[in-house]
């Protein structure tokens, strides 16, 4: 390529473009390009064709790109619980407590205790976090509140019907481990959404919650239910969105009963 | 909505440490472009969204360690492509109906959405030759492209899919040279 008798090659034209060259390369390059026309012109036909190529990739793959709000909020919520778990407590506070070993004494074996009426209980009160019922047919209210996704009734509406997602496995863990339920039969919950995408609830780990598939009234069927008729009236015109994200996220049995006009869910 | 109240109270609670702002600020930046490549090498786009997130936890550990912060652009690309490939490695294990080793379904890629008959009307014949090509090349061409078109360097193309510069060079070079052939026909 040194000669300008011989012409660049794609490889030295993209390089050259790129600034990837060795110094003394490029230069040659630079000087072959001044005298070449057949280079110049095929230089002029990549820069087209990856501008073509980004265009059309652009063009094909924006329009699937989800709102980035609710992995935004599932990121932070992560991050935050990484830096809690990772936080060592402040060095004076450790040689404090050091100094009242009694009381730390005191503490360890109220603890035991504690922790032996606990295992003694354990039907009763499971969980890593805190003490928590196991669900059976309703979310603990402390770990799943509900988290909408910011999304409009037009959004819900007339795009593509965002049906509930797969609920990935790392994610289902993790619901199953702030429920203290880990160790359980996966076969026996299904990881669902307290507000449902359908009505703009969020991919965020406090708006999932392990539904107990044993209870044989209020199921995910039932609510799976009350979805779609919250979903059909709200985009009829009938109900509120806010108001249905709601009723559904603070009581969703009472939700169905509501919109049902029944105390029992329909067959 | 009282439970939502109570989200976003418990969300805004802690304040963010400088690190975790600096991640999230990162990945407002990075997660389409991240997204988007996943996308167009065949990762469903609930996959695409999970190693997203992996990634950016896997950044805020590595910035924790007080690990490289140089080229962290590069790094992220990096690491979904590692983190895509071992997932596909392993749904592949998972499944009976297997395809060819080392290749991701070139079906599930952007290129094979046939356009839909606005396309067709609107005459966008040049996006459909362009994903044709596309189609058929290599999967090693395909990521070159794609990562090229996310405004990766070659050098930066290397260090993602652990190639030389030559090998990059060598790579976009075929894939434009099929383009140009297709525009002579």
């Amino acid at each position: 390529m040194s000669s300008t008798n011989s012409h660049l090659s794609d490889q030295e034209l993209l390089l050259a473009a790129d600034g990837e060259l060795p110094p003394i390369r490029a230069e040659e390059a630079a000087s072959h390009l001044a005298e070449c026309w057949t280079c110049r012109v095929r230089k002029g036909e990549i820069e087209e064709s990856i501008r073509d190529f980004v265009h059309a990739y652009h063009g094909d793959l924006d329009p699937l790109l989800p709102s980035p709000a609710g992995p935004r909020a599932l990121l932070k919520a992560q991050l935050a619980e990484m830096s809690a778990e990772r936080s060592p407590a402040p060095q004076d506070w450790r040689i404090r407590w050091s100094q009242f070993a009694t009381i730390r004494y005191a503490g360890a074996f109220l603890f035991v205790t504690v922790l032996a009426l606990l295992l003694y209980f354990r039907p009763v009160f499971q969980s890593r976090q805190g003490f928590h019922i196991v669900p059976v047919s309703f979310p603990e209210p402390s770990l799943t509140p509900g988290v909408t996704a910011g999304v409009n009734r037009d959004q819900i509406c007339y795009s593509k019907p965002p049906k509930n997602r797969i609920v990935p496995a790392s994610l289902q863990r993790r619901v199953f481990e702030e429920y203290g339920i880990s160790g359980a039969e996966p076969r026996a919950y299904e990881v669902d959404y307290l507000i449902t995408p359908a009505l703009g609830g969020a991919d965020d780990i406090r708006n999932l919650w392990p539904q107990s598939n044993s209870s044989a009234v209020w199921n995910a069927r039932v609510k799976d239910a009350l979805e779609d008729r919250l979903h059909d009236l709200v985009c009829d015109g009938r109900l509120d969105l806010g108001t249905a994200q709601r009723d559904i996220s603070s009581d969703w049995i009472a939700a169905y009963k509501k919109y049902f006009e029944t105390d029992q869910p329909l067959q | 909505m009282p439970g939502i109240a109570a989200a976003e109270k418990a969300g805004s609670s802690p304040q963010p440490t400088p690190l975790e702002e600096e991640v999230v600020a990162l990945f407002d930046q990075m997660q389409d472009r991240l997204l988007r490549y996943l996308l167009s090498t065949g990762v469903p786009i609930h996959d695409g969204e999970e190693i997203v997130q992996e990634v950016f936890l896997a950044l805020f550990q590595h910035l924790q360690r007080g690990k490289s912060r140089r080229n962290l652009r590069a790094w992220v690309f990096q690491v979904a492509h590692n983190l895509s490939v071992k997932r596909y490695l392993a749904n592949r294990r998972d499944q009976q109906n297997l395809v060819e080793p080392g290749e991701v379904p070139v079906e599930d890629t952007f290129i094979d959405r046939a356009p839909n008959p606005e396309d067709q009307l609107a005459g966008n014949q040049s996006q459909a030759r362009l994903q044709s090509i596309f189609r058929a090349l290599p999967e090693q061409d395909r990521r070159c492209l794609s990562l090229r078109a996310e405004g990766l360097t070659y050098r930066e193309i290397g260090k993602v899919l652990n190639m030389s510069l030559g090998a990059v060079a060598l790579s976009l070079g075929r894939s434009l040279a099929r383009f140009a052939r297709a525009e002579e026909r």
